[in-house]
């Protein structure tokens, strides 16, 4: 049950973040807020591997809701109510959607926009380079941290010291990033990529029954608060 | 220009922020199905030529270009960086990417794609994480990627320079199989394996000029040119390099593995790969003597060398003294270490600075145009580090990580891409440092180091 989340296929895995988006626009009341939440808080338990991700990705999206929250109260005629719902809203818009991106499959995508909604296949074949690169952003970070730690420049136990020097791993980060982004375009290109005009895929794209069921149950979900709402939550 | 076919017209490059061209005029043909081999010293513009062939100057790689690079036909790059070419989460993918862009069917893709990881020995399946994968794993990986393709024109810079000499053999084979009929040229500072194999020879000077273009006997019979590895060549004497720029300022210390294991875990929320790097090693270094781990790529060899200076935690066993415990500032006072990715050990924006970096911090005097001069890097001082060439920026790394003088000195495939002058100078600073009582462990798979204790391991196990 709980790997349906990594079977599914990435469009089907990406729905759940469109229908959350377009569902949040029904949330106008804290009661239809919270029902809708609840129905994703036990989607979630029910269907995701794991908790720790999503809790991060929640941890994420809260501080953009506080924000809304501390706003909509301050500007909002100080009603604790609308700014709550206001600030769930922004949980269901985004949520779901930033916790599936994390289970998408570069290739797998890739495959299914080319081959089933048969976008270029060029440009999808450079997002698709383009993405994999997040799953060596960890090693990449390892060894910068080896490296500045062995030449006294890792972490210190000031705090303040500690911000500047994560600043300077994501700017060191950020330029090797830069760095391998040109010369993996000069691979690609040296692999005939400049020259790909009837760019062929190694895997199908299919739509198994799991993922029919998997875009109903997406559906549903994003239908929520519609249903909570017609129904006088 | 016939198909397979690639040629050179008044071609000049001068890199961003270089104030001299690398390549100055340079004319060259090279005919459809010509095998050639390119060499000279490190800087030299190899590299450069192949990137003009792809069409990569001027574009993705700035700088003033002027005169003609162009090729006829499909082209095959191999960069000297493999984890650059890695376009893929999992190998089979990686390698189905150029079979892809030339339109295949599926059958066939996947046709090339086993044949391809089993011409480079990569047996771990089609699903593997490429991220999981050692150094010269992924330079495997990225030549499979290129063979794949059989492409018209096989580019490949320095191909098997991150590999043994029993895979480089078997890696060999491949590339020449593969090159079957087609136009071939490559990049190697160790060329004799090559010469039975190629039908020309083409030598560049450090100016980036062509000092000798003819066949391999011609090569054989004429002078030798200076910064390339000679066939039957003695091995460089060490450059004697100054004991007060090597001489610890900290205590050389003993450092002892016990039954130490270590598991490398690749971990998406796809799915976790994991490697188990070591198993129960048992070894030790110590003071005045340099030990080297080797081994085939992916043996676990920077493990061992990561493990025993305290970057990383093992998953069983005890390591004395235990330095993944120090903070950072007493660490680096203690160990220098360099990096297979010289990329990665860059913190500042200048030559100079980078090896005057470590040092300041910890408040000790260096002679950075010393330690420049030494490595050969003295007209680079005020330049970028990321606008040398790969051959300079391994040197780089190395004067970076070892100017401040720590005691136990840990070098990761120190000597790769080296010319005869460089490698004495990299030699020359290792052996200097072990003379003046320094702690000294390396991995490594070139033969011509001088060592005193050699470990060799096979799949994380000493042998």
């Amino acid at each position: 049950m709980r790997s349906v989340v990594l079977r599914a296929n990435p469009l089907v895995q990406l729905s759940v973040g469109l229908f959350s988006l377009l569902g949040s626009f029904w949330i106008r009341s804290l009661p239809v807020a919270l029902i809708a939440l609840g129905a994703y808080v036990v989607a979630g338990l029910l269907l995701l591997p794991g908790w720790r991700y999503p809790l991060v990705c929640l941890g994420f999206t809260a501080i953009a809701a506080v924000t809304i929250v501390y706003s909509t109260w301050r500007l909002g005629g100080h009603d604790v109510e609308e700014a709550v719902t206001a600030g769930l809203r922004i949980v269901v818009l985004a949520g779901p959607g930033s916790v599936m991106a994390g289970y998408v499959d570069p290739s797998r995508l890739a495959d299914h926009l080319a081959q089933t909604l048969h976008l270029p296949a060029r440009l999808i074949a450079a997002f698709a380079g383009a993405l994999q690169k997040f799953t060596g952003f960890g090693l990449a970070w390892q060894q910068l941290e080896r490296v500045r730690r062995v030449r006294g420049f890792g972490p210190s136990r000031n705090p303040l010291a500690n911000g500047g020097y994560a600043a300077n791993m994501s700017f060191a980060l950020l330029v090797q990033a830069l760095r391998g982004a040109s010369a993996t375009s000069i691979a690609m290109d040296a692999r005939g990529f400049a020259t790909a005009h009837d760019r062929t895929w190694a895997e199908p794209a299919p739509w198994t029954r799991l993922d029919r069921w998997a875009l109903v149950v997406a559906a549903l979900l994003g239908c929520v608060p519609i249903i909570a709402r017609v129904a006088g939550a | 220009m016939s198909l397979g076919g690639a040629r050179f017209e008044g071609f000049t490059w001068r890199p961003l922020g270089r104030r001299d061209p690398v390549v100055a005029g340079l004319d060259l043909t090279i005919e459809a199905g010509e095998r050639v081999l390119l060499m000279g010293p490190s800087g030299a513009g190899k590299s450069t030529l192949l990137h003009g062939l792809a069409g990569a100057l001027g574009t993705t790689i700035a700088g003033e270009l002027s005169g003609t690079a162009q090729v006829e036909g499909r082209l095959g790059l191999l960069l000297q960086n493999p984890a650059d070419a890695i376009v893929a989460e999992r190998m089979g993918r990686d390698v189905a990417f150029g079979p892809e862009n030339a339109g295949m069917s599926r059958d066939e893709i996947w046709s090339r794609v086993d044949e391809a990881l089993a011409s480079v020995g990569l047996t771990y399946g089609r699903d593997h994480f490429c991220a999981a994968l050692s150094g010269g794993e992924q330079q495997r990986l990225a030549l499979a990627g290129v063979l794949a393709m059989r492409p018209d024109v096989l580019l490949l810079d320095e191909p098997t320079s991150m590999l043994d000499g029993d895979t480089s053999a078997s890696v060999r084979d491949a590339i020449l199989s593969a090159a079957e009929g087609r136009t071939l040229l490559i990049v190697e500072h160790r060329i004799e394996p090559w010469l039975d194999h190629v039908d020309r020879v083409v030598v560049l000077s450090a100016e980036g000029a062509i000092v000798s273009d003819g066949t391999v006997r011609a090569f054989l019979d004429g002078p030798a040119p200076a910064g390339v590895w000679m066939p039957g060549m003695p091995t460089p004497a060490p450059l004697d390099v100054p004991a007060d720029l090597v001489r610890p300022d900290a205590e050389a210390l003993s450092i002892a593995a016990t039954e130490v294991s270590v598991e490398l875990v690749t971990r998406t929320l796809r799915g976790t790969q994991r490697t188990q790097a070591l198993t129960d090693l048992t070894a030790a270094i110590s003071p005045g003597r340099t030990t080297a781990f080797t081994g085939p790529s992916g043996a676990g060899k920077s493990t061992a060398l990561a493990v025993l200076g305290g970057l990383l935690k093992p998953g069983g066993g005890m390591v004395t003294p235990e330095l993944r415990r120090w903070r950072s500032r007493r660490l680096a006072g203690a160990v220098g270490w360099v990096p297979q990715n010289p990329e990665h050990g860059f913190l500042t924006s200048t030559v100079g600075d980078e090896v005057r970096h470590t040092a300041r911090k910890l408040g000790r005097e260096v002679d950075v145009d010393r330690v420049l001069e030494v490595f050969g890097l003295g007209r680079f001082a005020t330049s970028n580090p990321y606008r040398l060439s790969g051959g300079e920026q391994r040197r780089l790394a190395l004067a970076a990580a070892l100017a401040h003088r720590p005691g136990v000195v840990l070098l990761d495939e120190p000597t790769v891409g080296q010319d005869p002058s460089t490698w004495a100078a990299v030699v020359g600073w290792i052996a200097a440092a072990r003379s003046a009582g320094a702690t000294v462990a390396l991995s490594t798979h070139d033969a011509d180091l001088p060592l005193d204790v050699e470990h060799r391991m096979r799949d994380g196990v000493l042998q």
